[in-house]
């Protein structure tokens, strides 16, 4: 009886404060967000949490995709932002992998370091890397190197000029997530190839193929799985990333609409001095979470989950 | 399995195994591909330390701008100048106290993050409970989960919550519970533990995945010897167990700090104007760079960088491994 | 110290069944051996003891306490571990003083009890080194040191001597054997490798499949395998086994490959035989209890054969042959080299000659016949223990 007792008391101590947290920073908020989003919140008058107004919100979401066009180009900035960007981290981490793999293992290290560094980097300066580099004006270093070469004579807005909309936003906010989104898979790739057996490369060596035949027959057939599941994690983190897109927008390197997905769209929408409409946000946010917790679930079947929780050993 | 294992054991003897698989030329042709895909990160790197001791942006090649090298932008950061020709807008003191708020929200996530998740992991990894396998799913889904849905929610109980709060604070205050002088700065401590507290929340799934990998490779018998030697499960755990999963927790409390050392969008949202992401933030939104003065802001930065770059000369293989630890479970 | 006591004790992994209705004794100061290839259940067993493992079904008693639900704390075990399980962050020293900090020993006491243990299995030496220093045969006994220090009342040891090399591992037998009698520990040793079980053990009790086989001294172990699986366990090489048909005339007789014929005086065998009237038994005899002859041996049980292979092993050369349907291996002296291929005979005396039940595979000695008195093993407790378990293995 005083077994189960005390392991009961070892439980609680030891799972108390990370249950805790995620009580009360992931699952209250998230039921409280739900909530939110039948109310009528704006401005943070709190008080206004009491008012329901049903559907509202969403209505007015479906309405604004469809009549707002600011909005418009934010759902379009999502899924073009989303897919080029999934397939620059996808295929980008599978060639720095493969680069960092067939080369001399002490030179792949720091080529690995280096571009995990934009992972690492604070927000607020890698930010402002690429605020220099796509200034506006001839003092960026985009615009003078383009002006030297001959490219162009007139110093171009990237993030504001009209004529080069939407595809100069898109493709500043593609590259710089790209940056710090390739990084995982090279990290996921390059240990999955680590993990094939030596012995399949050096036979296959003897067989004659050549490195490129070993790519493509012997490494990247192994690391399938792999690729599925960056793939899937990648969509899922680029979805919800807003972070890197908040800098650019509000440091005027990107367009305004075109630089925001939908997750900088809730920020934004809840945050922001101007419009600042908490319920509609909330909404916004809720349909996140609803397609988060889809894709979530996919990880968890891709990953042959049930296969990692194996139980303990031992009964004490 | 023991051919495999043979096949191992004269793997490590010969060193031919370990050879790259690209030598000679094709390996200058393939290692001089990656330098020229990395060079952005690099030049734009250089670009932001080389500015910050310079006079005028070095990140414009072709401007016959005369560079002078110089520490003065350092110099007028510190002196909360943000050009040579303004006057301060900082004091030192301000200045002094943004790096400190920053240290003190990445070693509070820090602190948060170690506390909550280490006894968590070894739970998850040691002790079979009932709802087990559904809290590792559930960690997995909120591993992935969109934090801007709730970063709303939690905003709003932080101002549902403040005056309740305070109130509550300052009748306490008046049986002399509390001090007067905690009350007086009530607001700031209370904004703090939001941003720390949410901060490292975030962190939490990740953590516990990355420590749970730790703990999985300490063997059993270990645990086991010394609870049939007559240790209870705690003291198992803090003078066997903990001891052995020091790299664990080194690399952990890496990840924690930098997690709360980048961050940008927690202090805005609870510490505006109060940290480093924040000062550079307030000088280039609205701003631009015929107003700004780029100089001061990259010596800013710089030292903003500073840490990030420390713990990645020194830990180097630990942070590549644990990037992708976390997950392998 | 105490008799460790297993009553029908059941260790189910999912589907698995690690430990099977296991009725057991260990005696008090006694040296026992748990037998059995691997994954046969013997560390889970161990566990269970040490309370590692809880039992699906089933009690464990220590003397007379009940401690099937204790905490292994609780218990005063010791267990060294197939791996020693050395804290690799602590030195030797901290390593054995361990046990005696978690029981808040004065310093003192702590330091004079390591000395002394340190003493007797000289690792003096070594008390300031870490695991990681130590060679293989050290690190055993430093996880020795640890395991007495506590002076507990009962000793697990799991493989121990498994990762050491074969000399060492001779040395060390011996070694261990009279530590145990020196300190009157009740001990329970764990091993693979019948060798060592026979050189040490008083009792040794034989697992296979979570199910004990015989729990019986080395001798009767050797001589008289309760069953098939025993005898084809135990030796070097194992007991030789064939299928052969019984004729049921007035006395049963067993038709030997080659036309030859023995029929069985024994009374007791004879008459468990008639009981029994199958159409085959199974036939088994130690390759070191036969004899290689060019004709049959009179009033010996012998059967024709080929020669397939001879072995020569310098002290002893071991012989491949076919009998009839099965291959034999037979131990000769060096001297003996029959030509491969030729016809031989190979005799054994009729008291070295083991039968068994092909239905069950018990043999056929310690089958209990209704009709028949049988002699009883000397224990009827630990026979009358590890009979249900053979009976249920039949059934099975
Ligand atoms: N923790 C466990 N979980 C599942 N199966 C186990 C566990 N421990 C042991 N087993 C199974 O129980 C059987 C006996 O194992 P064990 O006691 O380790 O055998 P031995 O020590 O004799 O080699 C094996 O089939 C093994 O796979
Ligand atoms: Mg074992």
């Amino acid at each position: 009886m005083a077994k189960r007792n005390s392991k009961k008391l070892a439980l609680a101590f030891f799972l108390a404060p990370a249950l805790a947290l995620i009580i009360f920073f992931f699952i209250i908020p998230t039921l409280l967000t739900i909530w939110i989003s039948f109310t009528n919140l704006y401005n943070w008058k709190i008080d206004r949490v009491k008012e329901f107004v049903g559907l509202q919100n969403y209505k007015d979401l479906i309405y604004f995709i469809q009549h707002d066009p600011d909005v418009e180009k934010v759902v379009k900035t999502t899924l073009v932002f989303t897919s080029l960007t999934l397939l620059v981290n996808v295929l980008g981490g599978l060639a720095l992998a493969i680069f960092a793999y067939l080369i001399d293992e002490r030179v792949s290290l720091s080529f690995r370091l280096l571009w995990i560094l934009p992972r690492m980097t604070p927000i607020a300066v890698f930010g402002l890397l690429w605020y220099y580099f796509f200034y506006g004006s001839e003092l960026g270093t985009l615009n003078s190197v383009l002006l030297r070469l001959g490219v162009i004579d007139q110093p171009i807005s990237w993030g504001s000029d009209p004529s080069v909309q939407p595809w100069a936003s898109w493709l500043i906010i593609i590259f710089v997530n790209g940056l710090v989104g390739v990084s995982f898979g090279m990290v996921v790739f390059y240990s999955a190839f680590k993990s094939v057996p030596r012995e399949l490369i050096v036979a296959a060596k003897v067989d004659g193929a050549t490195t490129w035949q070993i790519i493509r027959h012997i490494l990247v057939p192994m690391a399938r799985w792999h690729l599925v599941f960056v793939t899937v994690w990648q969509l899922l983190s680029l979805l919800t990333t807003y972070p890197h897109l908040f800098v650019l927008v509000e440091w005027g390197v990107v367009d305004k609409n075109y630089g925001t997905t939908w997750s900088l769209y809730v920020f934004l929408t809840a945050f922001s001095k101007a419009v600042n409409y908490q319920a509609l946000a909330a909404a916004a946010a809720v349909i996140l979470v609803i397609i988060g917790a889809i894709l979530g679930l996919i990880v968890l079947r891709v990953m042959k989950f049930e296969e990692m929780i194996q139980p303990p050993r031992g009964d004490v | 399995m023991t051919l495999l294992r043979l096949l191992r054991r004269s793997r490590r003897a010969r060193s031919e195994w370990e050879e790259p698989l690209v030598k000679g030329r094709k390996a200058g042709i393939l290692i001089l591909a990656l330098l020229l895909a990395s060079t952005p990160i690099i030049l734009s790197y250089t670009f932001l330390v080389v500015t910050s001791f310079a006079n005028t942006i070095v990140f414009t090649p072709f401007i016959n701008f005369k560079i002078t090298w110089t520490t003065e932008n350092y110099k007028m950061f510190f002196q909360g100048k943000l050009s040579p020709a303004a006057g301060q807008v900082y004091s030192t003191k301000d200045i002094l106290t943004f790096i400190a708020n920053t240290f003190i929200v990445a070693a509070g996530v820090t602190a948060v993050v170690l506390a909550s998740s280490i006894p968590a992991a070894y739970a998850i990894s040691r002790i079979n409970f009932r709802g087990r396998a559904n809290l590792m799913r559930l960690l997995m889904l909120l591993h992935a989960f969109p934090g801007v849905a709730l970063i709303i929610a939690v905003y709003f109980i932080y101002i549902y919550a403040r005056s309740p709060l305070y109130n509550a604070l300052r009748d306490l205050a008046e049986t002399g519970l509390v001090s007067k002088s905690f009350l007086a700065s009530f607001d700031l401590a209370y904004s703090f533990f939001f941003v720390i507290v949410a901060r490292a929340s975030l962190e939490i799934p990740m953590s516990i995945w990355l420590m749970k990998g730790f703990f999985d490779r300490i063997p059993w018998e270990l645990e086991w010897a010394a609870i049939v030697d007559g240790a209870s499960r705690f003291t198992a755990f803090r003078k066997v167990v903990l001891p052995l999963v020091k790299p664990g927790i080194a690399a952990l409390a890496i990840f924690a700090f930098l997690a709360g050392w980048e961050d940008l969008i927690y202090v805005y949202v609870f510490l505006p104007e109060m940290t480093l992401a924040t000062f550079i933030h307030n000088q280039l939104s609205g701003g631009s760079l015929e107003t700004t003065y780029l100089p001061v802001v990259a010596a800013a930065a710089t030292i903003y960088l500073v840490p990030t770059l420390l713990f990645f000369v020194v830990t180097q293989r630990l942070l590549l491994e644990a990037v992708w630890g976390g997950l392998k479970g | 110290m105490v008799e460790v006591r297993l009553s029908r004790v059941t260790k189910r992994f999912g589907d698995v069944y690690a430990v099977r209705e296991v009725d057991l004794v260990f005696p008090d100061k006694g040296f026992t051996a748990l037998l059995g290839p691997s994954g046969s259940g013997k560390t889970t067993l161990l566990y269970l003891i040490a309370g590692i493992y809880r039992p699906t079904s089933g009690r464990i008693y220590f003397d007379e306490r009940d401690v099937t639900n204790l905490h292994p704390n609780e218990r005063n075990v010791s267990i060294v571990f197939q791996n020693y399980a050395l804290y690799p962050h602590m030195k030797v020293f901290d390593n054995i003083a361990f046990p005696l900090k978690l029981r808040k020993e004065s310093k003192q006491v702590i330091e004079r009890k390591v000395m002394e243990i340190a003493e007797m299995l000289g690792i003096s030496q070594l008390l300031d080194r870490y695991p990681s220093q130590l060679s293989g045969g050290q690190q055993q006994r430093v996880a020795l040191a640890r395991a007495l220090v506590k002076e507990p009342s009962v000793l697990l040891l799991d493989e121990p001597l498994s990762n050491l090399d074969a000399l060492l591992r001779i040395k060390i037998r011996s070694e261990l054997k009279r530590l145990q009698k020196d300190l009157g520990i009740t001990a329970i040793y764990v091993t693979h490798d019948q060798s060592e079980a026979m050189a040490m053990a008083d009792k040794i009790v034989v697992i296979h499949k979570g199910v004990v086989q015989q729990v019986a001294d080395p001798d009767t172990i050797y001589n008289k395998p309760r069953n098939v699986f025993v005898a084809s366990f135990i030796g070097n090489p194992p007991a030789n086994l064939l299928r052969v048909r019984v004729s049921h005339g007035n006395v049963p007789c067993l038709r030997l490959p080659g036309d030859l014929e023995y029929c069985v005086k024994d009374p007791i065998i004879s008459a468990k035989l008639s009981a029994l009237s199958t159409e085959e038994v199974i036939l088994a005899f130690r390759p070191e209890h036969a004899l290689i002859s060019e004709n049959p041996v009179p009033e010996y049980v012998s059967m024709e054969a080929e020669v397939y292979t001879v072995e020569p092993l310098g002290r002893e050369n071991i012989v491949t042959l076919i009998a009839g349907a099965d291959t034999v291996k037979v131990i000769v002296p060096p001297v003996v080299k029959p030509k491969p291929g030729s016809k031989v005979y190979i005799s054994v005396e009729w008291e070295k000659v083991l039968l068994f039940d092909p239905a069950t595979e018990v043999n056929i000695e310690y089958l209990e016949v209704p009709s028949v008195e049988v002699a009883r093993e000397a224990n009827p407790q630990w026979l009358g223990a590890d009979e249900r378990e053979v009976d249920e293995v039949g059934e099975a």
